[in-house]
């Protein structure tokens, strides 16, 4: 490694993160970036502030990464998206201009993922339990995405009358056509890995376990033909552009949806809160997931029983 | 950006600290046992009981230029006086009497907590005061509803008997959120921002000790 890279990864790992720990393979130039946001491992403002600070300093430092690897050190969570404490906060303050921010800060992510290419960083996430909204939305962009057989995804937004506003549309449209992506957004499902791979939304579906050797393999796989690959992936997206513009129009139209979200909405969103905090502790295996799937069993009973669509007050 | 939402991005480490604190993040999930909750409502019915006093210290120090948010307090104080009686009922409902809450001696931390708002209102600037609603009114709009039902779940409490203070507050604040965030916008002088910054921050962190003391 030259002089100035050293300096330049110096720097770029002696910065003091909290939500994010850092590590790095000179072999491959590869920066591993292992995500912890207890005891809601969500996109937080702080932890997207962190997120935020190592690409810019990994684009501050040309060349120096060649790959982009992100991972969970939560056990059983990728990510549950956004924060959904922060929304029914914004909700509540009916402050339309700070849930736009919080959207312009996701789409800020989502953008530098598009253009890593660009920048010479092929990039690789590796899902090892469940991913909501905003979660899944974050983990499309990458170039090579991994799952492990018992991780699920899904949007649930439909759930509460809100839809996933930074990126789903574009990015499942782009890898799995509109059908699924209606499919997929307008019914709240959650979905299994093989299911994902089934839609061309994961590249690689490995047993559990063996996800930290998929990643060695991926980038082994990639670097010999690191250049090219990059090249295409630049072309992919002239071919099939997905705008900042169009992003960010999708933000204002989720920032405008979440302001007409009623009381009910928000009780479910906290159900849904509260699940993610029970999966944090204790320990305990119920989480947001089984709370989605009560809610989609409660909505069937409903219909089967009484033909009403509406939830029971929560 | 306005400075509510300016408000959001300096505080949201402080907001999350509170949010992640062991003690908050067990009670949101599973509730608290009953003992637990009788100290609790103990703490806040001292938190409650100084509130309007705080608002008043304020609302005597704030100068003609902040008549707004002098108002403001006015108004606010109308709409919390007598609900600390809220406090009173819940703890009857659960088995702690009158006599036995005025015998309560408060924590330090919630002596802290009270006694840096006073101190605030009189030594920093008065409209402070708007750090120490805005943290009151986050944890009653955004956790006092989760929480109260967690702890209706885990004591099987009947309707809002024994959860009455924590359950309205939670619909009620809602509105209150709304109008706050219209009264912080109108400060615009940088200096009083981080006086307010500042107090929603200290508020955060004690409150968050009071919780983790109980």
């Amino acid at each position: 490694m030259s002089a100035p890279e050293s300096i330049g990864i110096a720097a770029l790992l002696s910065r003091p993160y909290k939500y994010v720990r850092l590590e790095w393979s000179s072999e491959l130039s590869a920066l591993r970036v292992r995500t912890c946001v207890t005891p809601i491992q969500c996109y937080s403002l702080s932890a997207m502030g962190e997120l935020q600070r190592v690409l810019l300093d990994v684009a501050d430092n040309a060349g120096l990464v060649k790959h982009f690897v992100m991972t969970s050190d939560v056990p059983g969570v990728f990510n549950f998206g956004g924060d959904l404490s922060l929304f029914v906060l914004l909700i509540r303050a009916r402050d339309h201009e700070s849930l736009r921010l919080y959207g312009r800060r996701c789409v800020d992510l989502l953008w530098w993922m598009e253009t890593a290419a660009q920048l010479g960083v092929h990039t690789t996430v590796l899902v090892q339990g469940d991913t909501l909204g905003g979660g899944l939305e974050s983990v499309l962009p990458f170039h090579k995405v991994i799952f492990e057989r018992s991780a699920q995804a899904g949007f649930p937004e439909v759930l509460f009358n809100s839809f996933p506003g930074m990126g789903a549309w574009n990015f499942t449209i782009r890898k799995a056509g509109f059908a699924i992506a209606n499919e997929m957004i307008l019914s709240g499902k959650l979905y299994t890995a093989q299911q994902l791979y089934d839609y061309h939304l994961v590249d690689m579906v490995v047993d559990d376990g063996q996800g930290e050797e998929a990643i060695e393999e991926a980038l082994r796989s990639v670097h010999p033909r690191l250049r090219g690959t990059l090249a295409a992936l630049q072309a992919r997206s002239v071919a099939a552009p997905v705008t900042y513009e169009s992003l960010m129009s999708i933000v204002e139209r989720w920032t405008a949806n979440s302001l007409n979200l009623t009381e009910r909405d928000l009780k479910l969103m906290e159900r849904l809160a509260r699940a993610q905090v029970r999966k944090g502790t204790r320990g305990m295996s119920e989480g947001a997931v089984e709370e989605i799937k009560k809610v989609e069993l409660d909505r069937a009973w409903g219909e089967e029983r009484t033909g009403i669509t509406e939830w029971a007050p929560l | 950006m306005n400075f509510f939402t300016d408000v959001i991005e300096r505080t949201d480490e402080a907001r999350r600290a509170f949010e992640t604190n062991p003690v908050v993040v067990e009670a949101v999930a599973h509730g608290m046992e009953i003992q637990r909750y009788r100290t609790l409502l103990c703490e806040l019915y001292h938190v409650v009981w100084h509130f309007n006093p705080i608002c008043a210290a304020a609302a005597s120090r704030i100068t003609d230029e902040f008549a707004g948010v002098r108002y403001f307090l006015y108004q606010h104080m109308h709409e919390e006086m007598g609900h600390e009686q809220w406090v009173l009922n819940d703890l009857e409902a659960i088995g702690l009497s009158k006599r036995q809450l005025l015998e309560y001696q408060p924590s330090p931390q919630a002596l802290a907590l009270c006694g840096f708002n006073y101190w605030a209102a009189d030594r920093r600037h008065p409209c402070s005061v708007l750090g120490m609603m805005y943290v009151l009114e986050v944890i009653a709009a955004v956790y006092g509803g989760p929480f109260s039902a967690a702890v209706k779940e885990g004591l099987l409490l009947q309707n809002d008997r024994g959860t009455s203070f924590l359950s309205s507050h939670a619909t009620l604040d809602a509105v209150h959120m709304t109008e706050l965030r219209e009264i912080l916008n109108q400060v615009t002088l940088h200096e009083v921002q981080d006086t307010i910054v500042e107090s929603i921050c200290v508020n955060f962190h004690q409150i968050t000790h009071v919780f983790a003391a109980i």
